[in-house]
């Protein structure tokens, strides 16, 4: 079935477990009640019509402020279609509890643990969440909510985040050549870091006074930030 | 290609077939046997990796098993959500590292059905013919150690002969032997090296004379036989609740391929054989994989004649954002179906990046098949369940 008959065909019967539908980008996503996640899975699998009889797979995803969604997804070996089951977690970020879908596709057992692993998302009816299938059995937080920061990206940003050059409307590349004093001055996580370099080495050149490090470490970004400027200006040649 | 080389009843060695031994237990039967548990890897030859199988034993049977991921466990979603697209090509290349081209094909056609960008025809059958050989470079591995695990050394030889020669081709193109990264967001870094055609298809004869080789060695070979015929069997309608894909599917009896239901790039102008087996036994696993090498192979003899010239990619802003809303992009990877899941809120990186990687849901499955085997059958059961352990915990 194409997605504007499935859409049809899944409101003639479950209408009012249905939240919304959407087909972008080849993707048919159905956007159920939390409460009736299960009945609909169920119909998917047991539907003729539908013949969901594959279990693809299952995952969170962080939704900022509103919490977390689960999305589910189905297929059929026999009609060729896919459905995306997506529910916001009733529970918000504090205590998010979503429906379990192990009584309806067995492979849906580890794939919520992982989903409990990641963003900390219990499953109400899953015979045993714990222990921690992917990460450490006393790793500590939800690694794939977005307040749970990526430590090393923390202290040092990685390259690949920053904009090699930015685009006017035409296409064309804005050339940005510092001026002097145009370089960026130290930030906050360097003042910290130079600060605990001196606690750590008394008597050394660092605990000469922060003016001079400072200063020479603004004139190293500055060079540095001309250097990076040419490479890019070479690359777009 | 031998006549033995076809799914069929188990030949006992050392006897006609169709005549078979009738074994008569002489001993008392009521031995007192007390469950234990026995812890299998995380590092074990059979695993594979470090993949741990934690097994309930009754004696030499398997009463039950469990299996213990996450040792390999590197945080791919989590990274990907902090690089740009082509970063993001590079990464995939390597959770799956027997099928880094595969992968990164599956993140480019995700990302091209987000940016709905159209992608020049010459690149489309770049990639196939890329994507076919290195679905041979995955199955030849499995083949060698497969036979390795049952005890029979030679094929790995073999089969390396051939990797040995796919990678040197692969490397003319792309400059990488396992991590290609010769994909990019609508189309391919750059056009084939000159005479690329001839000698891929010079390739393709030799790998096509030395592949009979392999169905007598190892397929007709009658203790590989007697080791994995009936071993493991598994029930088409359960291996799809659990979402097993790939050869391990097929051998069911399924004729599931995304590159026939889905097609994707090229794959809906040229014959696509689907091979399956028929009672979904370790055997017919491997059977499976020898006959998807030769179906590849034949793919490939098309993509040489159908390969058109003209533009391998177009020209790309110096980053790629994809805009707002989620895409699910699946491929037919060599080991089952690979599914990434996009969720992009329109900047430069995604907002999430799932991997649906078929390793995962091919451990999971594990358990049917082991409760009832003894324990030199949970040997060729785990090496017939084709997975790659970086694919199982990314």
């Amino acid at each position: 079935m194409d997605a504007t008959a499935l859409d049809q065909y899944l409101h003639e019967r479950v209408g009012d477990a249905i939240i919304s539908t959407r087909d972008q980008f080849d993707t048919f996503t159905v956007e159920v009640h939390p409460d009736r996640l299960v009945e609909v899975a169920t119909l998917c699998r047991d539907d003729r019509g539908l013949a969901c009889n594959m279990f693809d797979s299952s995952f969170g995803v962080d939704e900022g402020e509103d919490g977390f969604a689960v999305v589910v997804v189905l297929y059929s070996t026999t009609q060729f279609h896919r459905i995306l089951l997506r529910v916001m977690v009733p529970g918000g970020r504090e205590a998010p509890v979503a429906p379990s879908l192990t009584s309806v596709y067995e492979g849906a057992n580890w794939m919520e643990r992982e989903t409990w692993d990641m963003f900390g998302i219990e499953f109400d009816g899953h015979p045993g969440l714990a222990p921690r299938i992917l990460t450490v059995e006393n790793f500590e937080g939800w690694p794939l909510r977005k307040d749970f920061f990526l430590a090393s990206r923390e202290a040092k940003p990685w390259p690949g985040l920053k904009e090699p050059a930015e685009l006017d409307e035409d296409g064309n590349v804005i050339d940005k050549v510092p001026g002097p004093g145009g370089a960026p001055g130290p930030t906050d996580l360097d003042e910290a870091m130079a600060a605990q370099a001196r606690a750590a080495n008394p008597g050394s050149v660092l605990a000469a006074g922060p003016e001079d490090t400072v200063a020479e470490a603004a004139a190293d970004d500055d060079t540095a930030a001309a250097d990076d400027d040419t490479a890019a200006a070479g690359e777009e040649s | 290609m031998s006549d033995l080389a076809t799914p069929q009843e188990a030949i006992r060695p050392g006897t006609a077939p169709g005549e078979d031994i009738a074994l008569e237990f002489r001993g008392t039967a009521d031995f007192d046997t007390s469950e234990m548990t026995l812890s299998i890897g995380p590092a074990h030859p059979a695993t594979h990796g470090v993949l741990r199988i934690v097994m309930d034993m009754d004696g030499e049977r398997v009463v039950d098993a469990r299996p213990v991921i996450g040792y390999m466990h590197r945080g791919f979603e989590k990274l990907a959500e902090h690089r740009d697209y082509r970063q993001i090509m590079a990464l995939t290349n390597r959770h799956d590292w027997l099928s880094g081209f595969n992968n990164e094909l599956g993140v480019a056609v995700t990302l091209e059905k987000i940016l709905q960008m159209e992608v020049p025809d010459r690149a489309q059958w770049i990639r196939m013919l890329m994507a076919e050989w290195g679905r041979i470079l995955n199955h030849l591995m499995f083949v060698g150690s497969y036979a390795i695990e049952l005890g029979a050394i030679t094929p790995m030889f073999y089969a390396f002969r051939e990797r040995e020669d796919i990678q040197h081709l692969m490397e003319s193109a792309t400059g990488g032997r396992l991590h290609f990264t010769y994909n990019q967001p609508g189309g391919v870094k750059i056009d084939l090296p000159k005479g690329f055609l001839r000698q891929s298809d010079e390739l393709l004869k030799l790998v096509r004379s030395r592949l009979p080789d392999y169905f007598d060695l190892v397929l007709g070979n009658e203790i590989f036989q007697a080791r994995t015929v009936g071993i493991g069997p598994l029930d088409p309608a359960l291996a799809l609740r659990y979402g097993v894909t790939g050869p391990t599917l097929q051998a069911c009896g399924i004729a599931e391929d995304s590159r026939v239901t889905e097609p994707y790039l090229k794959y809906g102008e040229i014959d696509v054989e689907v091979p399956v087996g028929r009672n979904g036994d370790a055997f017919d696993r491997f059977y499976v994989l020898l006959h998807r090498i030769r179906a590849s192979l034949d793919m490939i003899e098309q993509i040489h004649d159908a390969m058109p010239s003209g533009p391998v990619n177009v020209k790309l802003p110096k980053m790629v954002k994809a805009p707002e809303g989620h895409v699910y992009g699946r491929i037919e990877n060599p080991l089952g179906q690979l599914g990434y899941y996009l969720q992009s809120s329109g900047s430069k990186t995604p907002w999430r990046f799932k991997m649906r990687t078929p390793s995962f849901s091919n451990v999971q499955v594990l358990p049917h098949l082991l409760r009832g085997t003894l324990v030199p059958d949970m040997v060729a059961v785990l090496g017939s369940v084709f997975f790659v352990v970086g694919d199982v915990d990314r």
